[in-house]
């Protein structure tokens, strides 16, 4: 018989991706006690850092805060229909204002159109300022330069793709690849990590400018992969950008992400300041239940459960890549953390479809949420009156293809909280 | 009380739950300061794929710390250290163990020999010359911050300790750890004291070495014997429902957990005493969650630091030390961030891995010394000894707080 | 390595017929020990043989016949008598041994018995021999499909064939072998002859990592689902016999995927929750003189055809049957029968001389890639982690060939994006190396992936649940929100006549009709619905 331990605390939020931890700070700011329990580290660390707010719906979105409205009448049941504009803005505001070592720019009226490293330009609305300068409206001529020890990134496709997306979407740009040769160590098998870290060191970025220098002819900008430092990137990016003479930025691409890692260890350390915890390898393995409410959820711990006791709770697990939700052999769909109801495509509707690029019935599957972001039991009642969920754990959303999952994790994070604040008076 | 297939299998098996995210290398202390290791994904999940019971091959594995922070953060539950654990073990019995391997995990004998001529001892190993040698024959770095010697052991006071005039009724047993038995007696005396004052009767049976060391050293077999000594004591109080607390944070993870994912010990008395054990601060904090924690704490006007060893993260209950640092009124408490001191038990000890231990510790230590703390507080003894060792500052126990708080002292 | 001027010509890549579609399981005999001891004596013989020539491309893995609660204890001893009338060797050991070698299999067991099974890598055999050929001055034409077989009065002169370009290649040869399987009989009927041949669609599951580590077959008459091969870094569980018209145009239900699964968990117990990585299927040549009822009665023995004598057409020799461990015996066997129609008689060497790289007889071990990978650790990219492919491999296969492969073709030859991610992380780094180095237009690189892309996943899909579910939304989370894959500015339409493939099936399978009108949609050019790209359907010629 295994005992169960319990501490207490005011908020319960589970996971620690962007949802997640935008509701924990804004609570532990506050004044709450709030215990953030996680399984892992995740989602923000392998993200670009851009908070994306729509850019495809499915056509391309240009001021996604004014399109929204447009958007929402064609999906409905969408998450987004759960926050208003207004709400939505102050969210943007609230992370700029969190980010200061991060500097984000932009806002949600007008996206900007950045190259992945594939090459294609993607809209973001609200980016570090690392990135910014990559929009493909400003510049007419560009370098895109890739490190030869790093293989998560590759220039000449980059380029090549970019200049003919640009075309494609009106605007005349060249786009021309480079190589930087600079050695990191003798190792010819550098992450972007590793990158990174190396070039917070002076010599060394001294060194990658003047061989950028050297290689660049009049370019407006050059672009690099995300590899501008990870907790000095600010100064990285400037000095860069000064030695090289032109606008320098940052080109996101896959994990693991640097800017990915920045943007988290500075809510991270947000939410620390705040007072808040973060309770990690925490996973949640049931609920407790008082009186008809939620009191606490139960989690795992090396050698028992402790029960954190508690009078909200905030669901932020994400969606199946997270683990929040999964789905069987037999396809049965659940939700991992507390067995809420779930329901997967209608049973004539199979769950994927033959075609890799097609929407899929089971990309949009997650909760089902009232207006206060409490999930919906089947009968259509909050399952509990004091718990919320937030981000990609619930359902009605294609985060990936509409590039809108950070907007949802981040205003449904912020309202998460905002809701729970007036409660609490 | 074999090693089950199960066992390993829940360890090996949960390579399945990788999806390459690179979250766990990017977390990876090691990784992060030498190309040496390749990263917890890679001899992990992903190397274990090509391995078989056939001859190891994978050198560079051993350059894992074992510290658990891949664990720790992987967002699909693979149990990625405890993989790596094992795999080293098994190419560390296909290779063969060194002397000096052998030597630094069998903390009793150290003990043993040491205490009974400890002013010598611990003369010798802060003299220069013979550090020298010892790094030339066995293997030891000449610089690492290897413990001092007490002269007396924490058992033997325990046996002649006067009956306490505030204990009461409530046992609690107390699993002390061969670091405070040997090296720190005096925490051992100090969290017996915050214990009794908490109104409880303190259970100090006879006990050695949980086989941490022998585990992190691939050494199973002579670990799993220890460890299953170690539960024959204290099992007969867990069976009747007492809890055992532990100071020692990496020791007591290894009752918690280690012995059984790792080592695969499948026995009913470990699980019992698994169940039982209660890192000290935790212990602690339950009582505060339950209304029972003696809260006359008077005022510390100290700044200090706290840093979480990596064994404590993995006992997956946040945090508690600083729970209880905020009822001490006037203590100043700098949570640092830091996932790592380097020394991962006896990992920075070992000539070819110190000055990675270092370099891993080296954010740590100029976070320290940034804050200029009277002390710098944390729960593990190496990692106390390697904080000492890199940064100058005094290293204490969260229980040695406490019980300046409560004016024991 | 008889001397006569060779060109082999492969409508796609080298072994992407049923060669390289089976589990690799090198049989030592056994599977037919009882019920067909010709077809054993041969397949042991050949395993001897392969073994002495082919050692790099074979992993000595063992093999284990075990008994189940499930199988009639008494075949055991059948099995054991026949193994020793036929010479192969057979060693009982108890069942706590096996449990002991093998701790994942089902503890029930009640006998088990050794056997020299091994597991095969069918590509790597291939393109090895092809080599080997090439060495001794073969041309080999892949991407060359035969369109037509040219006649001079009753003797076929030789084949016209169009490669990737649609320019049209005639190839005169005194003798032609038809060697082409599952499809001899719709190569035999340009020539106008006929060759019955009957598609025996099998499927295998991969599970995600070795759960085994010898083959393990179920003690008793060759059945569906019955043997788990431990293949490089995956285990596989197969197979179903199920006969389709259509070599080219057949699906996977949902109904076989569940029935491997059920065969897996009665050997492995746990099987039902391994992760399992992707489903595929390949169609079994059985050649039939008569018309039995059930396709796995149909002899297995191979067969070889002389249609002078068959069908009055001279120039032409079929060879078709068969299985994998007797390939070199069927090609022995298939030019031994040009010679004599030639009229030439020349000796067959084959059995002696090792292929290239095989030379020193040192077997395929699972942990080689993770050894070269030590020694290559600071000096090489390591592309594909989950395989470990390494920059200079994959640079190497890509200059090799005369036409830019494809990443599917690279894929065959290095195994990149066959590991839990399925072409996550390594897609991007090897379609950018492709285009690097072999200066192709970024939009052929681009449709390289996308290709990619969709051959992956038309595997992963049928079956995606679990662990590999939340790997396909952590890589469309790369493709899609990083990457934006969906995006991209160049797309080349498919020509009109594009043809089908293989029709891929999803969870619930479509009836008959709207699998049929979806191929028309295709065929005419049309796109499907919501989406902003149009998809790319795995491009596979029909012949």
């Amino acid at each position: 018989m295994t005992e169960i331990d319990r501490r207490t605390a005011d908020v319960v939020v589970v996971g620690a991706g962007l949802a997640g931890l935008t509701a924990a700070i804004r609570l532990a700011e506050a004044g709450l006690r709030v215990v953030t329990v996680a399984k892992g580290l995740g989602s923000i660390r392998l993200s670009p850092a851009t908070i994306d707010i729509l850019g495809y719906g499915p056509d391309l979105v240009h001021e996604p805060a004014r399109e929204l409205q447009g958007f929402l009448s064609a999906h409905p049941g969408h998450p987004y229909s759960l926050v208003s504009p207004v709400q939505l803005a102050a969210s943007v505001q609230w992370l700029k204002e969190h980010t200061d070592g991060t500097a984000y720019v932009g806002d949600p009226d007008a996206n900007m159109l950045l190259p992945t490293a594939l090459g294609v330009p993607r809209p973001s609305a609200v980016v570090p300022e690392t990135m910014a300068a990559g929009d493909i409206r400003k510049s007419r001529s560009v370098a895109v330069a890739g490190f030869s020890v790093l293989k998560d990134f590759q220039p000449d496709l980059a380029a090549e793709n970019l200049q003919a997306a640009a075309a494609a979407l009106g605007f005349g740009m060249t786009v021309r690849p480079l190589h930087l040769n600079t050695r990191v160590n003798g190792e010819a098998d550098v992450s972007s990590l590793a990158l990174a870290r190396r070039l917070e060191d002076t010599a060394f970025r001294n060194a990658v400018a003047a061989e950028l220098t050297a290689g660049l002819r009049d370019e407006d900008a050059v672009g690099l992969p995300a590899v501008l430092g990870l907790d000095q990137a600010a100064s990285v990016w400037s000095d860069l950008q000064a030695m090289v003479g032109r606008p320098v930025f940052e080109i996101p691409t896959v994990p693991p992400s640097a800017p990915g890692m920045r943007l988290a260890k500075v809510l991270q350390d947000r939410l620390r300041h705040a007072g808040g915890r973060l309770v990690l390898g925490s996973e949640v393995v049931g609920a407790e239940v008082q009186g008809g409410q939620l009191a606490g959820v139960r989690v795992k711990t090396a050698a028992r459960q402790l029960a954190w006791m508690c009078r909200w709770v905030v669901l932020a697990t994400g969606g199946f890549a997270s683990g929040g939700l999964a789905v069987d052999l037999s396809g049965a769909v659940s939700e991992t953390a507390l067995g809420l109801p779930v329901s997967g495509p209608p049973p004539d509707e199979p769950l994927f479809l033959p075609r890799y690029l097609d929407e899929h019935p089971m990309g949009s599957v997650g909760l089902k949420v009232d207006p206060l972001l409490r999930p919906l039991a089947y009968d259509g009642e909050p399952v509990h009156p004091n718990l919320y969920a937030a981000g990609a754990v619930i359902g009605g959303a294609r985060p990936a293809r509409e590039k809108s999952g950070d907007g949802i994790s981040l205003s449904t994070g912020y309202l998460a909280a905002g809701i729970i604040l007036q409660e609490a008076g | 009380m074999t090693t089950t297939w199960e066992a390993a299998e829940l360890i090996r098996g949960s390579l399945d739950h990788c999806v390459k995210c690179t979250i766990c290398e990017s977390a990876c202390p090691v990784a992060a300061v030498t190309p040496l290791f390749p990263g917890p994904k890679y001899v992990g999940p992903q190397a274990e794929r090509f391995r078989t019971h056939e001859p190891s091959v994978d050198a560079s594995l051993d350059y894992c710390s074992s510290c658990g922070i891949c664990t720790l953060v992987c967002p699909q539950g693979v149990h990625v250290a405890e993989i790596n654990s094992q795999a080293r073990q098994k190419m560390k019995s296909q290779r063969g163990i060194s002397l000096r391997d052998q030597l630094i995990s069998r903390t009793p004998v150290q003990g043993k020999l040491g205490t009974p001529i400890a002013p010598l001892a611990n003369a010798v190993l802060a003299n220069k010359v013979a550090r020298l040698i010892t790094e030339y024959v066995i293997g030891i770095h000449r610089n690492a911050p290897v413990p001092k010697f007490a002269g007396r052991t924490f058992q033997r006071w325990a046996r002649r300790r006067p009956a306490s005039a505030t204990a009461g009724t409530d046992k609690v047993v107390y699993f002390h750890g061969c670091s405070t038995n040997y090296f720190e007696p005096g925490l051992g005396e100090k969290t017996v004291a915050v214990l009794e004052h908490n109104g409880f009767s303190v259970v100090i049976p006879p006990q050695e070495c949980c086989g941490l060391p022998l585990q992190s050293n691939g050494i199973f077999d002579t670990g799993r014997s220890y460890v299953r000594r170690l539960v024959r004591n204290l099992a007969p109080y867990a069976r009747q429902g007492y809890k055992i607390v532990a100071t020692s944070t990496s020791c007591g993870l290894m009752l918690k957990r280690e012995a059984i994912e790792i080592l695969g010990v499948d026995d009913n008395d470990l699980r019992l005493v698994s169940e039982h054990t209660y890192d000290i601060c935790e212990f602690l904090a339950d009582l505060d969650a339950a209304g029972r924690l003696r809260t006359d704490f008077g005022p510390v006007p100290m700044t200090v630091t706290y840093h979480a060893p990596c064994q404590q993260q993995g006992h997956n209950i946040g945090k508690p030390a600083l729970d209880l640092f905020d009822l001490i009124p006037e203590l100043k408490v700098v949570e640092l961030d830091r996932a790592c001191c380097g020394i991962a038990g006896t990992y920075g000890l070992k000539r070819e891995k110190y000055e990675i231990a270092m370099k891993v510790g080296s954010g740590l230590f100029s976070d320290i010394r940034g804050a200029h703390p009277d002390a710098a507080v944390c729960d593990s003894e190496t990692c106390r000894w390697q904080i000492t060792h890199g940064t100058g500052a005094t290293s204490v126990h969260p229980v040695e707080i406490l019980h300046r708080a409560y004016g024991l002292a | 390595m008889r001397g006569f001027s060779t060109v082999l010509v492969e409508r796609g890549d080298l072994a992407t017929g049923t060669t390289g579609r089976f589990h690799g399981l090198l049989h030592s005999g056994g599977r037919y020990v009882v019920k067909d001891p010709k077809a054993a004596e041969e397949c042991y013989a050949e395993n001897v043989v392969l073994r002495r020539i082919a050692a790099d491309c074979i992993e000595d893995t063992g093999g284990l016949f075990v008994t189940t609660p499930a199988d009639d204890p008494g075949y055991a001893d059948r099995f054991l008598q026949s193994c020793a009338a036929t010479g192969i060797p057979a060693e009982e050991i108890p069942a706590a041994e096996a449990l002991r070698r093998e701790p994942r299999l089902n503890p029930r067991i009640s006998r088990a018995i050794i056997v020299p099974d091994a597991t095969v890598d069918a590509w790597k055999t291939v393109w090895t021999t092809a080599r080997s050929a090439t060495e001794h001055g073969a041309q080999i034409l892949t991407y060359h499909q035969v369109v037509d077989m040219t006649r001079d009065g009753d003797t076929v002169t030789g084949a016209v064939v169009r490669d990737r370009s649609g320019a049209e290649v005639r190839i005169r040869a005194e003798i032609t072998i038809n060697a082409t399987g599952a499809w001899a009989g719709q190569i035999a009927a340009m020539a106008g002859c006929e060759v019955k041949v009957l598609p025996g669609k099998g499927i295998m599951v991969a599970t995600n990592h070795r759960l085994v580590n010898m083959c393990v077959n179920r003690c008793e008459m060759p059945g569906d689902g019955d043997i788990i091969v431990p293949i490089r870094t995956v285990s596989v569980i197969g197979t179903t016999d199920v006969q389709v018209a259509d070599p080219d145009d057949w699906p996977i239900t949902r109904a076989e995927i569940d029935e491997m699964i059920t065969a897996g968990e009665a050997l492995v117990p746990g099987f039902r929750e391994a992760r399992t990585l992707r489903v595929w299927g390949g169609v079994r040549p059985l050649f039939q003189d008569d018309a039995p009822a059930e396709t796995r009665d149909v002899t297995r023995a191979h067969a070889v055809l002389d249609h002078k004598t068959r069908d009055g057409v001279a120039g032409l020799v079929t060879i078709t049957g068969g299985k994998f461990c007797t390939y070199r015996l069927m090609a022995q066997d298939a030019v031994d029968a040009a010679c004599k129609a030639l009229g030439t008689s020349r000796p067959c060497h084959t059995a002696d001389e090792p292929l290239p790289d095989s030379q020193d007889q040192s077997f395929y071990h699972i942990s080689s890639r993770l050894a070269g990978r030590e020694r290559t650790l600071h000096a090489d990219q390591l592309i594909c982690e989950c395989e470990l492919v390494r920059r200079g491999r994959l640079v190497a296969e890509i200059e090799r060939r005369e036409v830019p492969p494809s990443l599917d073709d690279i894929r065959r030859a290095l195994r990149l994006g066959m590991g839990p991610c399925q072409g996550g992380f390594c897609m991007y780094r090897a379609t950018g190396i492709l285009h690097e180095e072999r200066h192709l237009s970024a939009a052929a690189a681009d449709d390289a992936m996308l290709d990619f892309l969709q051959e992956r996943w038309k595997g992963v899909q049928p079956l995606l649940h679990g662990d590999q579910l939340r790997q396909a939304w952590l890589d469309d989370w790369i493709f899609q929100g990083v990457l934006d894959v969906e995006h991209l500015p160049h797309v080349e339409p498919a020509p009109a006549d594009a043809p089908a493939g293989h029709d891929v099936p999803s969870r619930v399978q479509l009836p008959a009709q709207e699998r049929k009108s979806a191929r028309e949609r295709r065929a005419a050019g049309q796109r499907g619905s919501g989406q902003q790209r149009p998809a790319r359907s795995q491009k596979r010629t029909q012949p």
